[in-house]
C-alpha cells in the first residue's frame, strides 16, 4: 500500500523540498548589484533581518494581523458552521454554495471589489455622503483595518467549511442528553460541543493562520504602500530590489514563524484541552 | 547480433534522448513568432497597432506580447541570463533598468548594421545596448484651480500651504528621490540632500499612492493637488479630464527614456532587431506622441504644432534637461530604496 504514496512524495520532493533547499542556499549568498548575487556562505541576511527594526516591525505586523484575523474569523465562522452542521433542510445546500462561492473568485479580483467599495469615491463613502452622515470622504483604503477585513473575507469560507464538517459528525443526542441532565445551552456548548469540535477548530485555525501569514494581494491592494507584511516584503526584495539572497532569507523567516506558531498553537490546544480527540467516535467508543 | 536487456534499454534511452535533443534544436533554430516583453495598457496596445501589425504586413514577422510590469521582466531577464535560450526576443525597459541589464551583460549591443534607423536617433539619447523608444521629462503637475500661483521649482513643493495635498507615486521612488535631491541642492550625481528633504516632506503629510493610476485618481478627486510626474503622464491625464497644468522646474528636468533591447540569449535576433527598427519608424513615434504624450526619439518624426507644444519642451526649457547619471543611481539604488521604505514611508 505504501507504494501509493510514491507519486505524491515525488511531487513534493521535486516541487517543494528541492526549491526550498535551493532557496536556502541562495539565502546564504550576498547581493551583487549587477550580478544578481555573489556566491558566499554567510548568515548576514538573517542577521540583518533579525536586527533591523524595519524587518522586525514587518514580522510583528504580519503575526499580529494573522492572529487577529484568525481569532475574528473563528468567532464569526463558528455560529455559521454550527448552523450548517446541524441544519437538515433544502437551504443547507444553498448556504453551502453561497459559502463556497467566494473561493471561486481569485484574491486579486476580490480585493479589486473591496477597492471599489472602500475607495474615496467608493460605494461606502458615496452611500454615507448621500445619507448626509459625512461631509468629507472617509479614508477607508490603505489602512490596516481594510487589510484585516479583506483577509477575513478571503479566509472565512475555509474556517466555516472545516468547522462545520466536524460539527456535522457530532451526534445531536449528546447535546440533548446534556440538556436533559440540566445543562444550560452555554454549558452544553462549553462542555460538549466545543471539546468535540476542537479538531475542526484546530484544523481551521491552522489553515486560516497559514493563509493569513502568507497573504499578498490583499495586503498590497488594500494596505497601500505604507503597510507592509512579509509576503509583499519578500516580493519587494526579489523583484524590486533584485536582492534574491535577502528575499530568500525573508521567505525562510516567514516559513519558520508560520511553522513555529502552527506547532505552538497545536501544542497549546492539546495542553489546554488534553488530548484532542480525533472525532466523536473516539469519545463514544466503549471503555 | 544479440543484445542483453540492459544494453537494449540503454540504447533505447540514448536514442530517445538524441531524438529529443535533435528535435528541440530544430525547433529552437526555426524562426517562430518573436516574443516582446512589454507593459500592457496603452503602451502594449499602441505597440500592437503601430509596430506589431505593420511589421507583420511588411516583413511577415509575427509578434507575441509578453505583458508584465518592468520589475518582473527585469528579474526574468537576470534569472535567465545563464540560459542558452531566453524567453524574450525584445525587452521593453526603463532607462535605469536598461543600464543595469547592459552592465549585467544581459543585452546585445545595438549597432547601425542591425538597426538601420539608429542614425536618426538624437545623439544624446543613444545607448550601446538598447534603443531609446520614447522619452519625456520629469515635471511638476499641479491643480491650477487649487494652486492659482504656479510653483517654479521642486523646492516650492516644500511649503506648509500644501500640507496633506502633495501626492507621490510609490513606484517612482527613484524619480521622487531625485526631485528631493534637486530641491535640496543635489544633482543627478548627488542624492545625499534627498534624505533630509524627504523627511521634511513626510512631516508635511505627503500622501503616497501604490501606482501612477492611484495617484491620477487622487488628483482627479482633488484629494491631492500637486505631484512630481512625467510630462507625458500629465498630457494623458489632462486628456482624461483631470484638472492639471505643468511646470518645468528651475532646478532642472530629469529625462525619462523608455528603451528596448535584445537579450543575448534571444531566439530570433534578426527579427528582434527588425522590431527595434520598426519602433523607431516616424509614424510609430508620432503615434506614441499623439496617444501617450511621449516625445519622439528620432529627428525625422514631426509632430503637429499644437501637439508639439503640449508634449515637447520649448527651447528655453530644453536647456534645463538633465540626463541621468546611471552609474551613480544604480550604485546607490539599494540605499535609495531602503531609505524610501524604512525612513520615508515608515
Amino acid at each position: 500500500m505504501a507504494i501509493l504514496l510514491v507519486p505524491a512524495c515525488i511531487l513534493i520532493l521535486g516541487l517543494l523540498v528541492g526549491p526550498l533547499c535551493l532557496m536556502f542556499r541562495i539565502s546564504l549568498n550576498e547581493l551583487g548589484p549587477t550580478q544578481l548575487m555573489v556566491e558566499a556562505l554567510s548568515a548576514d541576511n538573517y542577521v540583518r533581518a533579525a536586527t533591523d527594526p524595519y524587518y522586525q516591525q514587518i514580522v510583528l505586523t504580519t503575526l499580529g494581523v494573522a492572529l487577529l484575523c484568525t481569532a475574528i474569523t473563528l468567532v464569526i465562522a463558528f455560529p455559521a458552521a454550527y448552523w450548517l452542521g446541524r441544519v437538515e433542510n433544502r437551504w443547507k445546500s444553498v448556504v453551502l454554495i453561497a459559502t463556497l462561492f467566494p473561493l471561486l473568485v481569485g484574491n486579486v479580483v476580490r480585493s479589486a471589489g473591496w477597492m471599489a467599495l472602500l475607495d474615496r469615491d467608493g460605494l461606502i463613502n458615496w452611500g454615507l455622503a448621500r445619507l448626509g452622515l459625512i461631509a468629507h470622504p472617509l479614508q477607508l483604503m490603505y489602512t490596516p483595518k481594510a487589510v484585516v477585513f479583506g483577509i477575513i473575507a478571503v479566509v472565512l469560507p475555509y474556517m466555516i467549511i472545516t468547522v462545520s464538517s466536524v460539527i456535522e459528525s457530532i451526534p445531536l443526542q449528546l447535546e440533548e442528553a446534556a440538556a436533559n441532565l440540566g445543562a444550560s445551552p452555554i454549558v452544553v456548548f462549553r462542555r460538549v460541543v466545543l471539546p468535540l469540535a476542537l479538531p475542526g477548530v484546530a484544523a481551521g485555525c491552522t489553515l486560516v493562520f497559514v493563509l493569513c501569514m502568507n497573504t499578498y494581494a490583499t495586503a498590497v491592494l488594500l494596505g497601500g504602500p505604507r503597510f507592509k507584511m512579509m509576503a509583499p516584503a519578500v516580493y519587494d526584495q526579489f523583484i524590486r530590489s533584485n536582492n534574491w539572497p535577502m528575499g530568500a532569507a525573508l521567505a525562510f523567516i516567514l516559513l519558520l514563524f508560520t511553522m513555529a506558531f502552527t506547532v505552538l498553537g497545536s501544542l497549546g490546544f492539546a495542553r489546554r484541552y488534553g488530548k484532542v480527540p480525533r472525532g466523536p467516535s473516539e469519545r463514544l467508543a466503549p471503555a | 547480433m544479440s543484445y542483453s536487456r540492459r544494453t537494449f534499454l540503454s540504447l533505447s534511452c540514448g536514442s530517445g534522448a538524441a531524438l529529443l535533443v535533435g528535435n528541440s534544436r530544430s525547433v529552437a533554430a526555426s524562426a517562430g513568432p518573436i516574443v516582446v516583453g512589454t507593459w500592457g495598457g496603452d503602451y502594449g496596445q499602441l505597440l500592437g497597432d503601430l509596430v506589431d501589425k505593420p511589421l507583420a504586413t511588411a516583413k511577415g514577422i509575427e509578434v507575441v506580447q509578453d505583458v508584465a510590469n518592468v520589475d518582473p521582466r527585469k528579474t526574468k531577464l537576470l534569472a535567465e541570463r545563464g540560459s542558452r535560450r531566453g524567453s524574450m526576443d525584445v525587452a521593453c525597459l526603463s532607462d535605469t533598468d536598461a543600464y543595469l541589464l547592459s552592465q549585467s551583460d544581459v543585452l546585445e549591443q545595438v549597432g547601425a548594421d542591425q538597426v538601420s534607423r539608429l542614425g536618426s536617433v538624437f545623439r544624446q539619447l543613444r545607448k550601446k545596448c538598447s534603443i531609446p523608444h520614447i522619452y519625456s521629462a520629469q515635471v511638476i503637475l499641479y491643480n491650477p484651480t487649487k494652486i492659482p500661483v504656479p510653483p517654479r521649482s521642486y523646492a516650492d513643493l516644500w511649503d506648509a500651504r500644501w500640507r496633506g495635498r502633495i501626492g507621490l507615486s510609490d513606484i517612482l521612488y527613484g524619480a521622487n528621490t531625485l526631485a528631493a535631491a534637486l530641491a535640496g541642492g543635489g544633482s543627478v550625481s548627488n542624492f545625499d540632500p534627498a534624505e533630509k528633504k524627504l523627511l521634511e516632506l513626510r512631516s508635511l503629510d505627503v500622501k503616497i499612492y501604490p501606482s501612477n493610476e492611484a495617484l491620477a485618481a487622487a488628483l482627479k478627486s482633488e484629494e491631492v493637488w500637486i505631484t512630481v510626474m512625467w510630462l507625458a503622464r500629465g498630457f494623458m491625464w489632462k486628456k482624461a479630464g483631470i484638472p492639471l497644468a505643468h511646470v518645468v522646474p528651475e532646478e532642472g528636468t530629469p529625462t525619462v527614456v523608455f528603451e528596448a533591447g535584445v537579450p543575448r540569449n534571444a531566439k530570433n535576433k534578426v527579427e528582434a532587431f527588425a522590431y527595434l527598427d520598426a519602433m523607431l519608424d516616424p509614424r510609430a513615434q508620432t503615434g506614441f506622441a499623439e496617444k501617450m504624450g511621449y516625445a519622439p526619439t528620432v529627428r525625422d518624426a514631426t509632430l503637429p504644432e499644437e501637439l508639439a507644444r503640449e508634449v515637447l519642451l520649448n527651447e528655453e526649457e530644453r536647456t534645463r534637461l538633465l540626463l541621468l547619471d546611471y552609474a551613480y543611481s544604480t550604485g546607490r539604488s539599494q540605499r535609495t530604496l531602503d531609505f524610501w521604505n524604512k525612513q520615508f514611508k515608515a
